[in-house]
This record gives structure tokens, C-alpha cells and sequence, in this order.
């Protein structure tokens, strides 16, 4: 072969669409034409990725976000098409939208005075009717019966969002509160935890340590909840029509849309509102509670709107920090009982938790999530949030996470820590990072290391990096071989940058 | 007979014509249930697609969005002359070439934490792979998609899902809705395009001889 072989050729030779002859023959003339064979190294090694191409996976995306962005996208979609059928304005074709060709409103004035010709022409006279005034009755007809039916408001259901410690429903302490819905009547207790019960799109109430809350009445045009404790509550805007009241004890808490805290025990009662309006009532009065005021009422004395007063800055943070948690997509309770599930997170003492970004409370908690992959942070004792890990959801089926709690320090961290840092030998370092370095690339290893008395490393693990697993073994290897002295025991974590 | 590409979907969407007949069914009829199951099924599969043609991840999850909604919206014109997955396929190819043709270039930068995130078939790898090796794969996977995007919209979409995905004309028609004349003459000039750009030569370049 004497000309030069064809970029794409070399393609086919290796996807082995080339008879072997024909190949043996381009690698022949590649032997003595150095640019052929510089263009058969360079797809050799495209073609060669290909393979590793077709294999790869999706990266992790925001499922959840997405499948409420595609569900309300589809469904505004069909709410805007019951919209236009209900109000009889069908998709209207272009005759009907006004643009009708000439030829037929001509033809369509021309029939229509010719039909009222001809009824004029055909039609005896009649003289004008006097206006009836008087009703016309049917004596042949018996009249109908008719029974007026109220129709019966769809009742709501409750759904557990976030669990702390112990709960009972109906008196009885369950496991399987995740597993169910929560009708009228239910009541709901609490011992030392808190439990957040969603029952609607953005309305949910948190009900606090060492309380009780009664679903008295639960349905679409009325809730009445009665609490003896803390309760606090995000409800959405009420549609016309609907009532949604707080009972506690002798007054009477009514909302519109509002998020606030109702607390009823021996001392009285107090209504916080963070935002929206509130209006407390009882036998002697009425008291509007607007956005960043409070009222308290005796327990021996009546509702009086002199005592409205407006809330501190710390009273606003505490309602804020008490905002139940809600699912981002409120469906119906029954659906999402078997689409969403129970992530529990665990922890050895308390730590505040955030899944997904969003702040939880302290764990140890439950939470209820939807399928896929969660990512869980947990607070240091200095209070900064730490990637914990993610964990994997499946729908109906409870999760668990437990969650490291970072070690306590220990004395003599410096000193150790100081020992680390002059013992690491840099040179193998340098070898184990030596292909992200020549790729102008930098990173770092976040460590937490044991040491005893006798410098013996109790663990050494690498709680963080964004170095690919093999060069952060390299990487753990090197450290791990770092030699100390006696000294004091510490326990520390630290971050090494590579 | 359900027609199907040979992209292997994933264990995740397998689902017999029974199931997902009845499942589109469900579907039709705005059961939300059944809707969820579609999306769990599939979101991986659609997000893999997109992402394997682009090459990146920019904007992915909106891309992913756009796909379910157009899928939502046309199940009711879906004929059942395909498998769920690879009129779903369809879907994104389409909404891939509408997205190659509006962006401009993609981000060029690689970054080391790419090299986990970018999960590869076990089985194609005998060893783990060392760092210099992945990263010289990556440097080589990086080549690939800036020759791709040296081409026209069309031309990179059928090439693509001939060279990488390894289908035949027949399934690529089907997936860019064309007929495979049109697409055997499209792969063959794309493939002279992309092989001697991938080989260092220029467009303008010198020809050379047949062999």
C-alpha cells in the first residue's frame, strides 16, 4: 500500500470491520509513513476510551427536585386545561376565532336573512303578549320531593414528618408511625421528644416535649385541634370556607395562614405568631395576634387585646427554629405513604443533623424523605456543619444512618499534631499526588488520628478528601507510617494540604 | 413487537411489555403513582443518556426535567411500537441535539474530583485503576468530546450513537426520526470529520490518499 490510510479506516480496523489482510496492510504502509502511524496511535488510544464512554453513569442529580419540578410542570399544564374546559372555551379553531374566510360570512348572512324572510312569510301575525307577571302553575305534575343533602367535607389525614424520642397515638407507643396516617380523632402525645405531623401542602404542626394534641375535628372544611402543651404550626392560606381553630382550654385560637405557637398549661395560655394573623377568643373577648406579636392569657383572667405585646428577636428565632418539617411535594397522605420513607439518623449523643441541606433539630430523629440518595451533615461541638455521608432511600422502606460523632480532644493535640506535620514524609507524598500535580491540580485530606502514650497510632482514617480512593489509600499509607514519640495521648483531627 | 435498541437500561428499568403496558396505562389516566414509578424507573437511564451524549453535566438536571415532561405530556401519542425505554431514548436524543445546538462550548476544565465521580463498569477495568491512568483516560475521554463538538448537531448525534453506543443505522433513524439512507450518509461524513480531528489533522488539511 503505497498512499496514506485514512483517519477513519484506522477506526474501522480496530471495531474489527476490516478484513485482516486489509489491516495487515495499513499497519505495513504505518511502518514506513511515521504520519500514518502517528494517526494510528492517537485513535488507538480515542477508540480505546469508548468503551469506558458508553459505560459511564449518571452523576447524582437532585431527584426529588426534579420529579417535583416535572409533576408540577405536567400538572399546572392540566390544571390549565380543566381551567379553560370548565369556563366551555375550548381550543378554538381559526374560524371560530375570528377568522373565518369572507366567502363564508357572506354565505352565512345570506342564509340567515333568508330564514328570517321566510318565517316572516310563513307565520301567522300574533298580537303582542302582555307580560306575564304571575307564576304559572302545573296541575298535571305533582311535585317532586326533594331532599337537600349536605355534602360531607373529605376528611384529612395527617402524616409524620420528623420524630424525636418517643411518641404515643391513641395511647399506645408505636414504631410503625411512619407506616401510618392519622385521622380524626387521633390523639397524640408526647414524652420528651417532639413530633412534626404534616397534613397538607406547606401546613404541618410540631408538637412539643410533654405534650397532647387531640385531632378533634379534621376535614377539609374544618380542623379543630385541642392541645394541652406546645404546639407549634405552619398552615397554609385557607380556602374560603374552611375554619382552622387551636382549642386551648377556654380560648379558642382561629387562623387564616400563618405560622405560630400556642401553648396551654396550668399558668394560662399564650399565642406567638411569627407571621400571618391569628385571632384568640373566649366568652369575654377577641384579640388579634399579627405577625411578631404575642398574648398572654391568665389562667384565671380573659382574653384582652391590651395585652398584645410584640415579640424579642429571640422569641422570633426560637418560633423560626420550631418550624415543622414539611415534605417538598404534598400529594395525598396515602400516596406518599408508600412513595416516601423513614430516614433515621443516628447519633451516640445529641448533634444537630441537616439532610439535603435542610436543618432537622437534634439527632438522634427519624424523618420522612423521599427515595434516593440523602446526604446527612452533622454539627461539631463548635457548631459547624460536617459532611456525615449520604445514605441510599428506598420507597416504604425505613432507613438508618448512624453517624460518627466526632472525637472528643484530647491534651497534647499540638504537640502531637506538631509531630505529625515534621514526621510526614513529603517526598512519598509528593510521589502519591504526583499525576493531580502535574495536572496544576491541588487538594487536601481530612484526617482524624488516635495516638497513645506510647505513640502507638490507635486509627488513623481519612474522614474527607476529594482525591480519588486509590491516591487517598497512597496518601493514608504515607501518614500511617509517620513514627511518634512517648508522649500524651491525643485524639485530633486535622487537614493536610496536598 | 416491541422494538428495542441494545443499550443495556439497567436492571432498575427492567420491566416486561405486560408491566409496562400496564404501567403506561396508569399513566395515561394521571394515576400519580404510577407516574413516580415511571420516573423512578427510568431517571437514571434518561440522566445517563444525556449525560453520555453531552459529555458533561451542566444543566443536567433541567435537561433530565425536560425529558419527563415531554414524556408525561405525550404518553397519550406513545403508539407502544417501541419499548418505554427506547422511545425515552428518543426523547433524549432530541432534547440533546436541541441543547447541543444552543450551547456554545463545554467547560474544558477536568477536575481530579471528576475521577470518582465518573463511575466506569468494573469489568472493564482487570486492576483499580492508579491515578495517572485514570486521569490519562479522562485527558483521552476529554479528546473524544471536543472532536464531537467539532461537528454539526446532527452529524454528532448520529456519530455518537453509531461509533460509542454502537448502534446500527436502523435504531439510529428511529432515535433521531429519520430514515437510514439519511443517517448512513450523515455517519459517513461525520466519520471522516471526527477520525481526522481525533488523528491531529485539520479540516482544511492535506487529504492524503485513499487506502
Amino acid at each position: 500500500m503505497s498512499r496514506h490510510v485514512r483517519p477513519e479506516k484506522w477506526a474501522d480496523a480496530f471495531a474489527g470491520r476490516l478484513g485482516d489482510k486489509l489491516v495487515a496492510e495499513m499497519d505495513g504502509h504505518a511502518e514506513s509513513c511515521p504520519r500514518c502511524a502517528k494517526q494510528r496511535d492517537r485513535i488507538r488510544r480515542s477508540s480505546s476510551t469508548f468503551p469506558s464512554l458508553r459505560a459511564e453513569a449518571a452523576p447524582e442529580l437532585s431527584w426529588d427536585t426534579i420529579r417535583a419540578r416535572v409533576h408540577w410542570s405536567v400538572s399546572s399544564e392540566k390544571r390549565s386545561r380543566e381551567r379553560v374546559s370548565r369556563r366551555g372555551v375550548g381550543p378554538r379553531s381559526p374560524a371560530s376565532a375570528g377568522f373565518a374566510p369572507p366567502w363564508l360570512i357572506a354565505a352565512s348572512l345570506v342564509a340567515t336573512g333568508g330564514v328570517i324572510a321566510a318565517a316572516l312569510l310563513t307565520s301567522p301575525i300574533a298580537p303582542p303578549r302582555p307580560p306575564s307577571t304571575a307564576p304559572v302553575a302545573v296541575k298535571d305534575h305533582a311535585p317532586i320531593p326533594v331532599t337537600l343533602v349536605a355534602p360531607v367535607p373529605a376528611p384529612l389525614v395527617g402524616l409524620v414528618s420528623r420524630l424525636a424520642g418517643q411518641v404515643m397515638i391513641d395511647g399506645v407507643r408505636r414504631a410503625d408511625v411512619f407506616e401510618r396516617t392519622l385521622p380524626a380523632g387521633t390523639v397524640i402525645a408526647t414524652g420528651e421528644g417532639r413530633v412534626d405531623v404534616q397534613f397538607g401542602a406547606d401546613s404541618a404542626f410540631s408538637l412539643a416535649p410533654r405534650s397532647t394534641l387531640e385531632l378533634r375535628r379534621f376535614d377539609a372544611e374544618r380542623v379543630e385541634l385541642a392541645v394541652e402543651g406546645t404546639v407549634d404550626l405552619t398552615v397554609a392560606p385557607r380556602a374560603p370556607g374552611q375554619r382552622f381553630f387551636v382549642i386551648a382550654g377556654d380560648q379558642t385560637v382561629e387562623v387564616r395562614g400563618t405560622q405560630f405557637r400556642v401553648t396551654h398549661d396550668t399558668a394560662g395560655t399564650q399565642v406567638a405568631c411569627r407571621h400571618g394573623r391569628v385571632v384568640v377568643s373566649d366568652a369575654a373577648g377577641t384579640a388579634v395576634v399579627a405577625t411578631a406579636r404575642k398574648l398572654a392569657v391568665g389562667a384565671r383572667t380573659q382574653v384582652d387585646p391590651t395585652r398584645v405585646a410584640p415579640l424579642s428577636a429571640a422569641e422570633l428565632d426560637q418560633l423560626a427554629e420550631a418550624t415543622p418539617a414539611t415534605m417538598p411535594l404534598w400529594t395525598d397522605a396515602a400516596t406518599l405513604v408508600q412513595t416516601s420513607a423513614a430516614l433515621e439518623i443516628a447519633t451516640v449523643g445529641k448533634s444537630a443533623v441537616r439532610v439535603d441541606g435542610v436543618e432537622l433539630g437534634e439527632a438522634p430523629l427519624r424523618v420522612r424523605v423521599m427515595p434516593g440518595r440523602h446526604t446527612v451533615e452533622t454539627a461539631d461541638t463548635a457548631g459547624r456543619f460536617r459532611r456525615s455521608g449520604w445514605v441510599d432511600v428506598t420507597a416504604a422502606k425505613p432507613a438508618r444512618m448512624v453517624v460518627q460523632t466526632e472525637a472528643a480532644p484530647t491534651g497534647g493535640t499540638a504537640e502531637r499534631r506538631r509531630q505529625l506535620h515534621a514526621a510526614i514524609d513529603h517526598v512519598r507524598l509528593a510521589n502519591c499526588t504526583r499525576a493531580i500535580t502535574k495536572a496544576g491540580l491541588s487538594s487536601f485530606v481530612h484526617i482524624e488520628i488516635s495516638i497513645d502514650e506510647t505513640g502507638a497510632v490507635d486509627f488513623l482514617n481519612i474522614i474527607d478528601t476529594d482525591l480519588a480512593s486509590s491516591t487517598a489509600s497512597c496518601v493514608r499509607e504515607v501518614l500511617a507510617d509517620v513514627q511518634f514519640r512517648r508522649g500524651p495521648a491525643a485524639t485530633f483531627r486535622d487537614k493536610i494540604d496536598l | 413487537m416491541l422494538a428495542t435498541v441494545k443499550r443495556d437500561t439497567g436492571s432498575a428499568a427492567a420491566l416486561g411489555p405486560a408491566d409496562e403496558a400496564d404501567l403506561i396505562e396508569r399513566c395515561r389516566a394521571d394515576d400519580r403513582a404510577a407516574q413516580d414509578e415511571l420516573y423512578h424507573r427510568f431517571r437514571r437511564q434518561v440522566a445517563g443518556n444525556l449525560y453520555r451524549v453531552l459529555g458533561d453535566r451542566t444543566d443536567l438536571d433541567d435537561l433530565v426535567q425536560e425529558v419527563f415532561v415531554i414524556a408525561f405530556r405525550g404518553l397519550d401519542r406513545f403508539r407502544g411500537d417501541a419499548r418505554l425505554s427506547t422511545w425515552l431514548y428518543r426523547i433524549c436524543v432530541n432534547v440533546a441535539l436541541g441543547r447541543i445546538r444552543t450551547r456554545r462550548r463545554r467547560p474544558a476544565a477536568i477536575g481530579v474530583a471528576d475521577l470518582d465521580s465518573a463511575s466506569v463498569d468494573p469489568s472493564l477495568t482487570e486492576r483499580p485503576e492508579t491515578p495517572e491512568r485514570s486521569l490519562q483516560r479522562r485527558q483521552d475521554q476529554e479528546r473524544v468530546h471536543r472532536a464531537l463538538e467539532t461537528l454539526a448537531p446532527k452529524k454528532r448525534i448520529v456519530l455518537y450513537l453509531h461509533e460509542i453506543e454502537g448502534l446500527d443505522l436502523k435504531e439510529i433513524a428511529y432515535l433521531v426520526d429519520s430514515n437510514p439512507v439519511t443517517v448512513r450518509t450523515r455517519l459517513f461524513y461525520a466519520r471522516r470529520e471526527f477520525y481526522k480531528v481525533l488523528a491531529g489533522e485539520t479540516l482544511s488539511g492535506d487529504e492524503g490518499g485513499d487506502s
